[in-house]
C-alpha cells in the first residue's frame, strides 16, 4: 500500500534533476538575451508602460488621450477585445445552436439550408470572411450626407451607427441601487410564495398575476431610475457625428465575420451532441409518458450539453483568438495597438510580445476555466460526478 | 552513455554561446558572402515597385544599389521585404546589413534601440491626402475629421502631437497597410489619410479617379530619412554613410551619370580626382578599391539622377531635398 502514494526516491531524484536542468536552460536563455540587448545597446525593461502614449485610439471604452501612459492604450485595447470577444461569443453561440437544430429537423428544406450555411461558412478563411464584411458594409451603407435617420437620434453611415450615449445625473447610482434592492426583494417573495404555496393548487392564473403584479412595480423602478439619466445626441459636425456613442464598421464586420464563421463550427457540434443520444433513451422517457419538451428539458439537453461543453471550450477560446485578426481591418485590439503602434514607437519586441502573451492567455484561461466549472455544475446536477 | 551526454551538453552550451560571437565586422562578413543583405519596404511607388518585366526599381533599391556598387564595383544584392514592425528587429538580429528603405532619425531609434544613421538621405514630411470636395486648405480645415492611418515610423504620434497642439480634434483608423487605409479612404470611412508627403503623391495617381483628390501643401511634421546599420561597427556606418554622401558630392561638383567617364578622364578639379579615385587612395581608407566612388555614380548616378529616375515622373520636385545652393537643405560633406 504504501508504494502506491509514495514514489520511490529514484524517481525523485530525476525529477529534481529534470527542474534543475529546466530552470538552469530558462536562466540561460535570459541572461543571453539580457548580455545581447545591452551589448547591441537596446534599451530593455518594462518602464516603457509608463511612458506617455502620444498617439490616439480610434474607439475606447473608458476616456482616453495621446496624454495617457502606455499601459491606459493597453487597457483600452484589451476592453476592446474582450467586447469584441464577448459579442462574438453570444452572437456565433445563438446562431451556432440554431443551425445545429435546423439541420436537424424535419424539414428537408431548413436542414439542406443549414447544410449549405455549415458547408460555405466553414470552408472560407476567416480573415476573408472578415473583409467581404467588412468591403460590404461600407460599400452599402450611405456617405455621412446622406445617413439613415431614426428618430432624429440614430444615424447610420459608412462612418457607423451612431446612438445618443446616456449622461448620469447626480443621484443615479443611489436610484440604481434602489433598483436591484427592489428587484433582489421581488426575487426572494417570489421565492418564498412558492415555497409556501400560496396561490398554488392548480390555478395557474394566480401564478401569472403574481408575476405580473412584480413585473410592474420593477418597471417602475426602472423608469424611476431612468429619471436620472439624460441623453447626449449625436449632432452632424463638419465631417461626420459628434457626441453620444458609435458602434463602427469595423467592430461590425468583425463581430458578423467571427461569429457567422464560428456559428458553422458550432453548428456541427451541436449536431453532433443530439445525434450521439441513443435513441432507446428518448424511446423509454417516451415510454414513461413525458411530452416532447419535457423530454427536450429533461433528458435530451442534459446529456447534448454534456457533450457539447468540450469542443464549445475550444470555439470560444478560437474565437476569443480570431480577435487579433482585428489589426487588419483597422480596429484597435490588442494586436493592433500594442503589438503595432506601441511596438513601432518603443522597438522593444520581447517586453511588448511577452506581455501581449501574458493578456491573452490570463483571458484564455479564465474562458476555459468558466467553462470547466459550469461543465461541473451541470454533471453533478444531473446526479453523476 | 558518457559519450552521449558529452556531446549533448557540448551542442547545448555551443547553441548558448553562439549568439555571443561578435558581429563587428560586417563589411568582412558581406565581401565573403559577396552579396549585400538588404533591407526595403514594398509597394511604394517611387520608392519600392516592380516594374512591368519584374525588376525591382525605385528609391530605396537605389540605396540598396549605391552601397552595393561601393562594395563590389557591381550590383549584387539580395532584397529583404520588411514591414516598419519587423526592420528594427531585422536589423538588430543581423538578418540584414542596412535598412535601406530608412527611417526618421529620431533620438530613440539612435539612443535606445541599438540602431546607428548614415546622414540624411532625404527630408520627408508628414502630409494629407483629401478631397477636393472636402474644401481642405490647410490641416487646421480637418478639426473632427476621421483621418486613417497607416502604424508604422512616426505617423501616428504625429498626428497626435500636432493635433494636440493646435487643440483641434480627430477620429483615426489605423491600419496595418497602407493599401486597405486607401480602399477605405476611397469608399468614404475616413476623409483624409495621412503618411509621408511624397508617397502619397505617388499613390494618388493610384486611385480610381486622381484629380478628385489632392495632397496638402502643408507637412506637419520635419523627417530627416536616412538609413539606419546596427550599433557597435564603426567601418561599416562610414562604408554606408560616405556612399550616399558620393551622390550629394557628385552633384555639387557636377558629375552625373552620363558624364562621369569623361571626369575622370580629363578634369582639372582636385575633388573631383579625390572623388573619383585619380587621387587620395581614399577607397583603401574605408577597406574597398579606390574606385569604389566612380562605380556608384556610374551603375546608379549623383542625386539628381537618383531624384530625375524615380520621383519626377510622379510630378513629385525636389523642394526641400535640394542642394542648398538651389535653397534645399542637402549639402555634401567634403572629400579631403
Amino acid at each position: 500500500m504504501k508504494r502506491d502514494h509514495f514514489p520511490d526516491y529514484r524517481t525523485l531524484l530525476y525529477q529534481a534533476i529534470l527542474l534543475v536542468l529546466a530552470g538552469g536552460l530558462a536562466f540561460a536563455i535570459f541572461h543571453t538575451t539580457q548580455t545581447n540587448l545591452e551589448r547591441l545597446g537596446v534599451h530593455s525593461g518594462f518602464d516603457f508602460l509608463w511612458l506617455r502614449a502620444g498617439f490616439e485610439i480610434g474607439q475606447s471604452l473608458i476616456s482616453y488621450g495621446p496624454d495617457s501612459p502606455i499601459i491606459a492604450a493597453l487597457w483600452v485595447a484589451f476592453l476592446n477585445t474582450l467586447l469584441l470577444a464577448l459579442v462574438s461569443i453570444c452572437l456565433s453561440t445563438i446562431l451556432g445552436f440554431a443551425i445545429g437544430i435546423s439541420r436537424l429537423s424535419g424539414n428537408w428544406l431548413l436542414s439542406q439550408a443549414a447544410k449549405a450555411y455549415v458547408e460555405i461558412f466553414r470552408n472560407i478563411p476567416v480573415l476573408l470572411q472578415i473583409f467581404f464584411w467588412y468591403f460590404i458594409v461600407l460599400r452599402a451603407l450611405p456617405g455621412t450626407q446622406n445617413s439613415y435617420r431614426f428618430f432624429e437620434a440614430i444615424f447610420l453611415s459608412n462612418r457607423g451607427l451612431f446612438l445618443p450615449s446616456p449622461v448620469l445625473k447626480e443621484g443615479f447610482w443611489f436610484a440604481l441601487a434602489l433598483v436591484v434592492m427592489v428587484f433582489v426583494a421581488c426575487t426572494v417573495l417570489h421565492r418564498w410564495m412558492k415555497q409556501r404555496r400560496v396561490g398554488n393548487n392548480g390555478h395557474v392564473w394566480r401564478n401569472y398575476a403574481r408575476i405580473g403584479l412584480m413585473t410592474i412595480v420593477l418597471m417602475f423602478f426602472i423608469w424611476f431610475a431612468g429619471s436620472f439619466v439624460s441623453w447626449e445626441i449625436p449632432r452632424l459636425g463638419r465631417f461626420s457625428y459628434q457626441g453620444g456613442m458609435v458602434l463602427t464598421p469595423e467592430f461590425v464586420a468583425l463581430a458578423f465575420g467571427l461569429a457567422i464563421y464560428n456559428a458553422s463550427y458550432i453548428a456541427e457540434i451541436v449536431r453532433s451532441a443530439f445525434q450521439s443520444i441513443p435513441r432507446g433513451v428518448v424511446e423509454a422517457a417516451e415510454s414513461l409518458g413525458l411530452r416532447k419538451t419535457a423530454i427536450l428539458r429533461l433528458v435530451t439537453l442534459p446529456l447534448a450539453l454534456r457533450v457539447i461543453m468540450p469542443p464549445l471550450t475550444t470555439v470560444y477560446l478560437n474565437i476569443f483568438k480570431s480577435t487579433s485578426l482585428a489589426a487588419a481591418i483597422a480596429y484597435p485590439d490588442v494586436m493592433s495597438v500594442f503589438v503595432g503602434t506601441v511596438n513601432n514607437l518603443i522597438g522593444q519586441p520581447l517586453e511588448i510580445m511577452t506581455v501581449t502573451l501574458l493578456s491573452y492567455a490570463f483571458v484564455a484561461f479564465a474562458i476555459s476555466l468558466l467553462m470547466h466549472l459550469y461543465s461541473n455544475k451541470q454533471a453533478l446536477k444531473s446526479g453523476e460526478k | 552513455m558518457i559519450q552521449v551526454r558529452r556531446l549533448l551538453s557540448g551542442t547545448i552550451l555551443a547553441l548558448l554561446l553562439l549568439p555571443i560571437v561578435s558581429h563587428a565586422d560586417t563589411l568582412a562578413d558581406v565581401l565573403s558572402r559577396g552579396i549585400l543583405r538588404c533591407g526595403i519596404t514594398e509597394n511604394s511607388p517611387g520608392f519600392s515597385t516592380i516594374n512591368a518585366i519584374g525588376e525591382r526599381e525605385g528609391f530605396i533599391i537605389d540605396q540598396c544599389k549605391t552601397i552595393s556598387a561601393a562594395l563590389f564595383g557591381r550590383i549584387s544584392v539580395e532584397y529583404v521585404g520588411l514591414t516598419p514592425q519587423t526592420a528594427f528587429v531585422s536589423l538588430q538580429a543581423g538578418r540584414i546589413d542596412v535598412f535601406a528603405a530608412g527611417a526618421t532619425w529620431t533620438f530613440r531609434r539612435d539612443v535606445a534601440m541599438g540602431l546607428n544613421f548614415t546622414g540624411v538621405s532625404y527630408y520627408a514630411g508628414q502630409g494629407f491626402l483629401v478631397r477636393k470636395s472636402a474644401h481642405v486648405k490647410r490641416v487646421a480645415d480637418l478639426d473632427g475629421a476621421t483621418i486613417c492611418v497607416t502604424q508604422g515610423s512616426t505617423n501616428e504620434q504625429n498626428l497626435a502631437d500636432y493635433f494636440v497642439a493646435h487643440g483641434l480634434k480627430f477620429t483615426p483608423v489605423t491600419f496595418a497597410d497602407m493599401e486597405q487605409a486607401l480602399e477605405a479612404y476611397e469608399m468614404g470611412r475616413c476623409d483624409a489619410v495621412t503618411n509621408e508627403r511624397i508617397s502619397l503623391a505617388g499613390r494618388r495617381r493610384s486611385l480610381r479617379s486622381p484629380d478628385e483628390h489632392l495632397v496638402l501643401s502643408e507637412s506637419i511634421s520635419k523627417e530627416p530619412v536616412g538609413a539606419a546599420v546596427r550599433h557597435g561597427d564603426d567601418r561599416w556606418r562610414d562604408i554606408v554613410a560616405w556612399s550616399f554622401n558620393v551622390r550629394l558630392a557628385a552633384e555639387e561638383l557636377g558629375v552625373n551619370q552620363a558624364n562621369v567617364d569623361e571626369m575622370r578622364a580629363g578634369s582639372k578639379n582636385a575633388e573631383v580626382r579625390r572623388l573619383l579615385g585619380v587621387t587620395g587612395g581614399f577607397g583603401k581608407d574605408l577597406g574597398l578599391s579606390d574606385d569604389w566612388a566612380y562605380n556608384i555614380i556610374k551603375l546608379v548616378g549623383n542625386y539628381a539622377d537618383v531624384w530625375e529616375r524615380n520621383f519626377t515622373p510622379m510630378g513629385v520636385d525636389r523642394g526641400l531635398n535640394n542642394l542648398w545652393s538651389n535653397g534645399g537643405l542637402l549639402s555634401a560633406l567634403p572629400f579631403r
